[in-house]
């Protein structure tokens, strides 16, 4: 314990170093700023706003895209409630309720609430990573190349489970990210795989470039198809941005149960954040005295997911930091920033870089905090900025993306090929295959390869390492027994209903 | 890569779900360019990994998951193939394209203004008179930005 109040002090002093302070501010500020843009997410917006850090210290850069984390995620939520666009996919939920609420003109509860609870879920979830942060880290040294083959199918079960629609399908899309992901030199021999003799591929292809294209082009593609009704809402003022005594009251279970849910569901691997959210909102609607409510503007449904969703997008720091395991495409985003500012992601930054461990972790804390002081009065800019016509927002849009996917390496043939993904990723939508579980499976593919080849020397070729080693067969026990969950059919039918209104 | 989208035929065909039967044929196609691109990487050499090892496990993972999604297309009923537009995809894309292929020779100012303008053309709701300041203030404000305070290395003018 004193140990634990020395780390978050020693965390504390970095992240309120003027400078680190004013970086969390922008980071949270633009974040939101972007993330409000419909279409637009935490992953194409962190991939966007990634070159903004490169100048930056090493600290400083996280602590900025942290900031950026956190805003584009409120941003998301924002939409979710206003315009019934939500960001991404952990704030699906959000839009069930708190588009109703915005209908009613209780918009600013809603927001209000969402930013509480994601507040309050916040600092369960900074508390959580500091005390669990060290004893995982000793966990993490205990697992050799086998145990880390099976956590990654794990997370892939995860993220078949979460997905909508079919289950071959997900999988499916996983294979497809797990052979993208293959493309380029092979990390071992040198050799180049896949790249059809494009020197341009020799790297393999950039993580932003497909991320921009399967979510950012594809999403526009998709929207200029929609009827006009559904991309420009907001019409009507938003009356009383506070909530009430009562809507505080109402809530505050479900913050409380959303914000323990998804600090728990968070640390897993393979999307913590949308599994925590929908998972959230189911057990609310369990509890409540009238779930006929939900669906019509209940605040709890709207105060759950949220906070969940939250409090996930916190711990999943958890698996990046001690395992160097990234949870979901945002931390793969910012393996990527540690990579590019020379930190290898894994249970060796806490012992040899404390103060940015701690640093981190503090400024999660005090993004949040940010996030509840510049919101709750900002709303109505943020509103202002849905009212600008799609028609001269996505332009918009398209020239940002491009103007990112070039500045990451400086080269035009990643626009090119982020604006082929854009089409790719417009048939995928086209053809309800999911693109999450495919960018999950090439952020892992190369970790999966990778251990999958040391487990092997390590045992000699003897595929039974997977089974005979205690963590490991557990974990593989607990994929399988989620992927025949998955496909049990009452569990199917659950899985569409809460997202079929 | 980029499959072109197949345009299934719609009514009288046996297939009773053409979207995933389309799309798992689709991923087959990609497994098997996969493993064609692979055919000269080294496999395993006892128990050591070769470079071709994995990537041709995931492509044929892809290829028989893609098969039960088109299986699974001739067996169970479901969605009906939709239209395909073609200006919104054609004109996006080619707005990115134009900006990846304005970028080098031209730079950062023009590229933007005409990814823009082409990307504008992909709706019928824009407005021209309206489109074309807005790229002018969007291009200034993207070149101020990225140019000077995020410092991206790229040339703003054909000439600078």
């Amino acid at each position: 314990m004193p140990d634990l109040l020395a780390n978050l002090a020693l965390g504390f002093a970095v992240a309120l170093s003027p400078v680190n302070v004013a970086l969390c501010l922008a980071g949270v500020l633009v974040g939101t700023l972007v993330g409000v843009l419909p279409g637009i997410g935490p992953v194409a917006s962190i991939a966007m706003l990634l070159p903004l850090t490169f100048g930056l210290p090493p600290t400083g850069a996280l602590i900025m895209l942290a900031g950026i984390y956190y805003g584009a995620q409120y941003g998301g939520s924002t939409t979710s409630i206003l315009v019934n666009i939500p960001g991404e996919a952990s704030s699906v939920v959000t839009t069930l309720d708190g588009f109703q609420m915005a209908r009613q003109g209780r918009a600013g509860a809603a927001l209000a609430i969402a930013a509480i609870g994601s507040f309050a879920a916040g600092t369960v979830a900074t508390a959580l990573v500091a005390a669990l942060g060290a004893p995982l880290t000793a966990v993490a040294l205990l697992f050799g190349s086998p145990e880390y083959f099976s956590l990654m199918v794990l997370g892939l079960a995860f993220a078949v489970v979460l997905a909508r629609g079919s289950v071959v399908k997900a999988v499916a899309m996983i294979l497809f990210g797990l052979l993208l992901s293959m493309v380029g030199t092979d990390p071992q021999t040198g050799a180049p795989r896949l790249t059809f003799g494009i020197p341009e591929l020799f790297d393999g292809i950039g993580f932003v470039v497909i991320a921009m294209g399967v979510f950012g082009f594809a999403d526009i593609i998709r929207n200029l198809e929609a009827p006009r009704h559904q991309r420009d809402v907001v019409r009507d003022r938003i009356s009383g941005l506070m909530p009430t005594a009562k809507d505080l009251k109402d809530s505050a279970g479900a913050i409380a149960r959303g914000s323990a849910i998804g600090a728990l569901l968070g640390i897993l691997p393979g999307g913590g954040a949308v599994m925590s959210s929908f998972a959230a909102y189911t057990l609310e609607k369990r509890v409540a005295r009238q779930p006929s409510r939900f669906g019509a503007g209940a605040i709890e449904g709207v105060a759950a997911p949220e906070s969940a969703n939250n409090a996930a997008a916190q711990t999943s720091f958890i698996p990046l930091l001690t395992l160097g395991i990234p949870g979901n495409p945002v931390m793969a985003l910012m393996i990527g920033a540690m990579t590019i500012q020379g930190i290898i992601p894994g249970p060796q930054v806490m012992t040899k870089q404390p103060e940015l461990f701690w640093g981190l972790i503090a400024s999660m804390w005090i993004g949040n905090l940010l996030l509840v002081v510049i919101n709750l009065p900002l709303v109505g800019i943020w509103v202002k900025l849905l009212r600008v016509p799609y028609r001269l927002m996505f332009p918009a849009i398209i020239a940002f993306c491009c103007i990112g996917a070039y500045s990451v390496n400086n080269s035009p043939f990643d626009v090119m090929l982020a604006g082929l993904f854009g089409l790719f990723g417009y048939w995928l939508i086209k053809h309800d295959f999911e693109p999450a579980p495919m960018m999950l499976g090439y952020i892992l593919g190369p970790l999966m390869e990778e251990s999958l080849r040391r487990a092997m020397l390590i045992s000699r070729g003897d595929v039974s390492v997977f089974v005979t080693r205690p963590v490991s067969a557990g974990l593989l026990a607990l994929a399988l027994l989620l992927l025949v969950v998955a496909l049990l059919p009452v569990v199917r039918r659950r899985r569409q209903q809460v997202f079929v209104e | 890569m980029d499959a072109a989208p197949p345009r299934p035929g719609r009514g009288r065909s046996p297939i009773r779900n053409p979207l995933d039967f389309f799309g798992g044929i689709a991923l087959v196609a990609i497994a098997l360019v996969a493993f064609w691109a692979a055919r000269d990487l080294a496999g395993s050499r006892g128990i050591s990994f070769g470079p071709g090892t994995a990537p041709r496990l995931f492509a044929g993972l892809l290829a028989a998951a893609g098969a039960a999604v088109a299986a699974l297309g001739l067996l169970a009923e479901g969605g009906e193939a939709g239209r395909y537009p073609v200006r919104g995809p054609v004109l996006v894309t080619a707005a990115i394209l134009a900006f990846a292929a304005t970028i080098g020779p031209l730079g950062l100012a023009p590229a933007t203004f005409i990814a823009i303008l082409v990307a504008a053309a992909a709706s019928p709701e824009t407005r021209w008179r309206e489109a074309v300041p807005f790229a002018a203030a969007l291009t200034l404000f993207c070149t101020l930005l990225f140019r000077y305070v995020v410092g991206l290395a790229a040339p703003v003018w054909p000439w600078s």
